[in-house]
């Protein structure tokens, strides 16, 4: 799978200066039915031209983690903290992560009252953005937070010493997915998290599966955000964000590792045992952040949450 | 809302409250303890502002810092034909925020006075321009207050929501940065430092600790602006009649030396702020009872001439004003204020005033509230009003950082605060 989560957030801050509707019918590239094939080849989507793998660099031979993001992301490790910085699109984007978990847990989501009892998993977790946040609300049982960067996770573990109310809240594993054993029933997360790393996996449907392990059974929740494939995206966080803007550090993103809502509702559709998707599209406006607009997940920029029900 | 937020539980680990509890919270008289005590929340200064501010944020770990026994504070109380002579104009908007917070029942209502008209009118000139408010604010413009009555409610609302460790009788020797220990780093954290030996580790510090605010110093955060050269008097002053306390109108006149105010308390009382030089200060406060009562009267009433030449004369104002009183055209009460028969004891004081305006009300785990922040001229009554929507600002800036699990003492949950209040503050600020 990928590398360091947090990082590529950084990326697709500046994707939405587009209004939605001139984008919708006009995405240049078709895009298969999730091929369910396990085939090493590469994505969701099969006009996707693969790029050569060096998995050398990591143990788990059947990792999704692409050495290409890996050293990407290790190399943005200093930056990873700093409000100003390249991951900056990444701290504005996180309440609102909070925000979606709210929405899709509605009546389920504990009462502050209630005390400690929700139990996060977060995967790709970077600098730990997300994860340190998570494991501060008082709803918040405990944080495992894995990434395969160890140099990430140096940042990550330094910085969370700067909160003393973080410790036997969260803690840091240097794992990829396919390496982090899987607990039994009574001991998976109610939230397993995964945002802005789908992009970034080599095999995300394998990846999406051996994720869909680690969700408690009968109510635990798949929450994750990333890219369209849209030709708006293309421009936007490769062209205008990498390259013009700056905004977000070159070569964060690959356009071809996108992936639409489409093929995610396909996926755990087929897959089944999963709720009908909750899915929220986001976009950045320059000077205001992060804004919440309705269809722009076709566009850019999405959330996507699904129920396990079985 | 707070009561619902107090309920949530506390940022800080049990391991931490565990080992702050198991400290005292005072009597460091001698040795001070090497781990500071760990708070979400120190504020400095038990002010209006700073009281505000613990309240509506009472569901984290919290702790104030004041320099006054609070338990005399808590005690104030004077008869009712006594009034202290620091008041403050409090909007309906300030007074509807105090509701919410639920101190408003504390204050002695019989002890604040609502106005409903005000008449300014220019000392050279006589051009005059008449304020009243709309029905829809119950006719309110504003509510006169003392200022310790206000404090005195604040501080019942803390004592009945409990929760936030109070230090007070205590100054504030230094603050400094924490250390890094096995267990935490606490470098980038400040720590106050106490008199009595405590030590107070902020994830946000407030400093709500006036105008020389020892915590923006400690930011190193700069606060501009200048002296006016002028100073304000006050004193509570008795007048020989009243409207009815359902009407009650205050009264400006602008002298050229800085205008002259006498804002309505219950009853025949009145509260005077009058802005001059230092000089006319100084040689108000040196008057008798008698003689000052005839120069507030004369600074509504005579030409700004006779006023510069009384200022001259160390006695005899009643006779002057008497006399140049019957050559001199004013208009009668309503229109300007009823006579002023008598000041009451130990009430005339002055003070400089100053205008400063901080460059950022916040840094990396600091924010400032109030005159930290900003210090204004008192003319148009803003000073405490600015505070309580500091205050009002930073308590929703803090719960969304709180439920979004932010860390609420960092730059990217304070700026929505600094944004709100600093951005667009300095159109109102630069008056001269």
């Amino acid at each position: 799978m990928r590398a360091t989560g947090q990082a590529q957030r950084a990326l697709r801050a500046a994707r939405p200066f587009f209004s939605s509707k001139s984008a919708a019918g006009v995405l240049p590239l078709t895009t298969s039915s999730l091929p369910l094939s396990p085939s090493p080849a590469p994505t969701l989507s099969q006009s996707t031209p693969s790029k050569p793998r060096l998995h050398s660099t990591f143990p788990a031979s059947s990792s999704s983690v692409n050495a290409t993001e890996l050293s990407h992301f290790s190399s943005l490790a200093s930056s990873w903290w700093d409000p100003h910085g390249p991951s900056r699109p990444l701290h504005q984007m996180n309440p609102l992560r909070h925000d979606f978990i709210r929405l899709c847990l509605g009546p389920s989501y504990p009462s502050p009252s209630s005390g400690p009892t929700l139990r996060y998993l977060d995967v790709g977790c970077g600098g730990g953005i997300f994860a340190e946040s998570a494991a501060r609300l008082p709803t918040t049982r405990e944080v495992t937070a894995i990434d395969p960067s160890e140099t990430i996770l140096e940042v990550a573990r330094q910085h969370m010493r700067g909160d003393p109310g973080l410790k036997g809240k969260l803690r840091y594993l240097n794992r990829s997915i396919e390496t982090l054993e899987v607990p039994g029933d009574k001991d998976k997360y109610d939230v397993v998290s995964l945002f802005e790393v789908l992009e970034h996996v080599d095999h995300p449907k394998e990846f999406l599966r051996r994720l869909s392990q680690f969700v408690r059974p009968d109510g635990g929740w798949l929450v994750m955000s990333t890219i369209a494939r849209t030709w708006i995206s293309w421009i936007v966080t490769n062209v205008v964000a990498e390259d013009i803007l700056g905004v977000v550090p070159k070569g964060t993103h690959d356009w071809n590792k996108y992936v639409n809502v489409e093929e995610l509702r396909e996926l755990f559709k087929s897959e089944g045992g999963w709720s009908e998707p909750r899915v929220m599209g986001v976009v950045y406006v320059p000077g205001c952040g992060w804004k919440v607009v309705e269809g722009s997940e076709k566009i850019g920029n999405y959330f996507f949450g699904v129920q396990r029900l079985d | 809302m707070d009561k619902l937020l107090r309920r949530r539980g506390t940022y800080v680990c049990r391991s931490c409250i565990q080992s702050f509890q198991r400290q005292p919270r005072r009597g460091y008289a001698t040795a001070a303890p090497s781990q500071p005590d760990i708070f979400d929340v120190v504020c400095v200064g038990g002010g209006p502002a700073g009281l505000s501010a613990n309240p509506v944020t009472a569901h984290l770990r919290m702790a104030l810092v004041e320099a006054q026994d609070l338990s005399k504070l808590r005690a104030w109380k004077l008869p009712p034909d006594r009034y202290s002579n620091r008041c403050s104009s409090l909007t309906p908007a300030s007074a509807s925020f105090l509701d919410r917070i639920g101190a408003w029942k504390h204050i002695d209502r019989d002890r604040v006075q609502p106005y409903h008209e005000m008449q300014v009118w220019d000392g050279v000139s006589g051009a005059r321009i008449e304020f009243d408010s709309p029905p829809t604010n119950g006719g309110t413009i504003a509510y006169m207050i003392e200022n310790l009555n206000l404090i005195s409610g604040l501080l019942k609302r803390l004592d009945e929501l409990g929760g936030v460790a109070m230090y007070d009788s205590s100054r504030v020797e230094h603050i400094t940065y924490g250390e890094e220990t096995e267990e935490v780093d606490l470098r980038q954290w400040p720590v106050v430092h106490l008199s009595s030996g405590a030590q107070l580790a902020a994830r946000l510090l407030v400093g709500a600790d006036g105008a020389n605010s020892p915590v923006r110093t400690f930011a190193g955060i700069q606060a501009r602006g200048w002296d006016y050269d002028r100073h304000g008097v006050v004193a509570t002053l008795q007048l020989s009649e009243s409207t009815p306390n359902t009407f009650k109108t205050a009264y400006q006149r602008f002298l050229p030396t800085g205008p002259v105010a006498l804002l309505p308390l219950p009853g025949p009382y009145a509260s005077l702020v009058w802005s001059t030089t230092p000089q006319n200060a100084a040689h108000l406060k040196s008057l008798s009872s008698e003689d000052f009562v005839a120069m507030v009267n004369a600074a509504f009433r005579l030409s700004p001439v006779d006023l510069a030449y009384l200022h001259t004369i160390p006695s005899n104002h009643v006779d002057e004003l008497t006399w140049r009183s019957q050559h001199t055209p004013f208009p009668s009460p309503p229109t300007i204020p009823y006579p002023v028969t008598a000041v009451q004891p130990q009430t005339v004081a002055s003070f400089p005033l100053r205008l400063r305006h901080a460059d950022s009300y916040t840094a990396h785990r600091i924010a400032l509230l109030g005159d930290a922040a900003h210090t204004v001229h008192p003319l148009a009554g803003q000073g405490l009003n600015q505070g309580q929507g500091d205050v009002q600002a930073l308590a929703g800036t803090v719960a969304e950082a709180v439920q979004h699990g932010m860390d609420l003492g960092v730059i990217g949950a304070l700026q929505d605060y600094n944004g709100k209040r600093f951005m667009g503050r300095d159109g109102g600020l630069w008056s001269r």
